[in-house]
């Protein structure tokens, strides 16, 4: 497997460290939230905002339904879309995305690799597939943290099924998938890793920023649809219980458009230092 | 597969930064079997060019030809039959020598049938290869450089200043790789500035300033073609004086001691003369070094775009 795909293992093999360390935060922190939420109960922790609380919390929930904050899918899904939940996937996304292409190269090992029979496809294609396969064992890392965490407890299991933790995993993938995809176009294009994990966060921050915004202030309304946190609705998928298909292939559309972007810019630049 | 023709083939190539013209129209033929010497000052378009005949870098205009095939069409029908170390040679830190080796050697898909011999000849041991590369120094990477770049037992070897950091006994097993290499019909392309060792490796040279060719010559011609240095001592204790004729080479006195620069066709002739009117006391030729005829070219092709200008 490793003499077939090298370039795939390699990617993974010189960021096992740092992928490890985000898998183990993101267990703690879904951990941590599941802790907190069996605690004190939702309607406890949100007592002075009324039932549902105001539409901008929305945003924290990952709903754009009728799922409160002030509810255990609501809680859970805010786990789910944190500012720090979603920086610890910018920095995994950001950083295989340029080592793509961008940080190879940036070093000059590009030269090495690619005076080889390795088309520039292949290049693309096992990078890609390192970058999905790290963001997937992300987002199962923090799938099965939610999943024992509800599974433990009776409150939570009796509010948020199951599927229900499943279907916010998948969504998740979406997610990550929407964002890796942009990301490697830029690396296919770029000269420098800061050009990529630069683009990767401010395309992860200005979507929150512009979900949270059109949420919160009624005349931006209409800019949610251009913020990738509007399709990524893990609250309502625990409370449901089912993916939003659309949003899902919004956000995987995205992603694959972003991919094939990088074809035609990878093929057209020249690879040296 | 193309088994005749030249090794490298440029015809018109062209590479521009911008507006700046990192190779400008080079044309250029290497035959198969030779050692042939790629020379010129730093930026004068040596690593452009190499970078564009494996593929690298994309020209603007220009047809390039290695072993009959397009380095960026047939690229992959082409790359296990190359050896390319890079002028500026980087490897994966975290990787070890072995790792390293393994990993190229898996994207060549070609059998590294010589990595354990080139390893053993260049001093590589097996404790070096287990050590990660970023523990290497300069001259243990260039090693490991070489190794990939040879391992596979390719047919057209392009190496870009590949004695950077070698010490002189490594530099002697890598001579021998590259007499081995021609004894089997193998092609190098030895990029350098260290015109020494392209005099002792190569049978010919093209010479690029500014991204332009200067020259193709053979070593050999090159050498004859340039001015003998003659050293005479006279015994008068006169001191500098008046030369006639000999004026014209360039003389530069040291007390009783004149050097001169004579062309080889006028030296029997031009002694003959300096000898009948001068006291000789002392008098040596010397044939002019490789460094020298390529400092003459130079000073004749800047003199001509000058002209040009």
């Amino acid at each position: 497997m490793r003499a077939r795909f090298p370039l795939f293992w390699l990617a993974l093999h010189r960021r096992r460290r740092m992928l490890a360390f985000l898998a183990a935060g993101m267990v703690v922190f879904e951990a941590l939230i599941v802790a907190v939420i069996r605690a004190v109960p939702p309607t406890q922790l949100f007592a002075g905002t009324g039932p549902t609380g105001p539409d901008a919390l929305k945003a924290f929930s990952g709903s754009t339904g009728d799922v409160s904050i002030a509810s255990y899918p609501g809680l859970l899904g805010a786990g789910l879309v944190h500012p720090f939940w979603i920086a610890m996937q910018l920095t995994a996304i950001g950083s295989l995305a340029a080592a793509a292409v961008a940080a190879d190269v940036e070093s000059g090992t590009v030269e090495l690799l690619m005076v080889r029979p390795v088309s520039r496809l292949r290049l693309l294609a096992e990078r890609a597939a390192a970058v999905v396969a790290a963001s997937l064992a992300l987002n199962v890392a923090a799938t099965l943290a939610v999943a024992g965490g509800v599974a433990l407890s009776p409150a939570l299991h009796h509010a948020v099924p199951l599927r229900g933790v499943l279907a916010a995993g998948l969504a998740g993938c979406a997610f990550t998938l929407c964002l890796s995809g942009p990301a490697l176009a830029v690396s296919a294009a770029a000269r420098h890793r800061a050009q990529v994990i630069g683009a990767t966060i401010a395309f992860g921050a200005v979507g929150f920023a512009v979900n949270f915004i059109a949420m919160a202030w009624h005349p931006a309304a209409p800019l949610r649809y251009l913020s990738p946190l509007h399709y990524y609705t893990p609250g309502d998928a625990l409370a449901h219980g089912t993916i939003p298909w659309g949003p899902f292939a919004a956000l995987v559309a995205v992603g694959f458009a972003g991919i094939a972007a990088a074809v035609p810019l990878l093929l057209r630049r020249d690879l040296a230092p | 597969m193309e088994r005749e023709g030249p090794a490298i083939e440029l015809a018109g190539l062209s590479k521009y930064y911008g507006r700046k013209a990192g190779v400008d129209h080079l044309d250029l033929t290497v035959r198969r079997g030779e050692i042939f010497g790629f020379l010129g000052p730093n930026g004068a378009g040596k690593t452009t060019t190499i970078r564009c005949l494996v593929g690298l870098l994309r020209p603007n205009t220009g047809r390039i030809r290695l072993l009959g095939l397009d380095p960026v069409a047939d690229h992959r029908r082409l790359a296990p039959r190359i050896g390319y170390l890079p002028g500026e040679l980087r490897l994966y830190p975290e990787l070890t020598g072995a790792q390293t080796l393994r990993l190229l050697g898996d994207l060549q898909r070609a059998a590294t049938s010589r990595r354990a011999e080139l390893c053993e000849r260049l001093g590589l041991s097996s404790a070096d290869l287990a050590r990660p590369v970023r523990e290497y120094s300069r001259g243990m990477k260039q090693k490991l450089g070489l190794v990939q770049a040879l391992q596979h037992d390719p047919e057209l070897v392009v190496l870009d200043e590949p004695t950077e950091g070698l010490d002189p006994l490594v530099q002697e097993v890598f001579f021998a790789l590259l007499e081995e290499a021609t004894h089997a019909g193998r092609t190098v392309l030895l990029s350098s500035h260290v015109l020494p060792e392209v005099q002792r490796a190569c049978g010919r040279v093209a010479l690029v300033r500014a991204g332009r060719l200067v020259a193709v010559r053979s070593v050999s011609t090159l050498r004859e073609e340039r001015a003998r240095r003659v050293r005479l001592v006279l015994a008068d204790g006169r001191g500098a004086r008046g030369l006639g004729l000999a004026e014209h080479w360039s003389p530069r006195w040291h007390g009783d001691e004149v050097r001169l620069l004579v062309p080889p066709a006028e030296l029997v002739a031009g002694l003959r003369e300096v000898l009948a009117v001068l006291p000789v006391a002392d008098l040596s030729v010397e044939e002019a070094g490789l460094d020298e005829a390529f400092l003459d070219l130079y000073r004749q092709d800047v003199e001509a775009a000058e002209v040009r200008s």
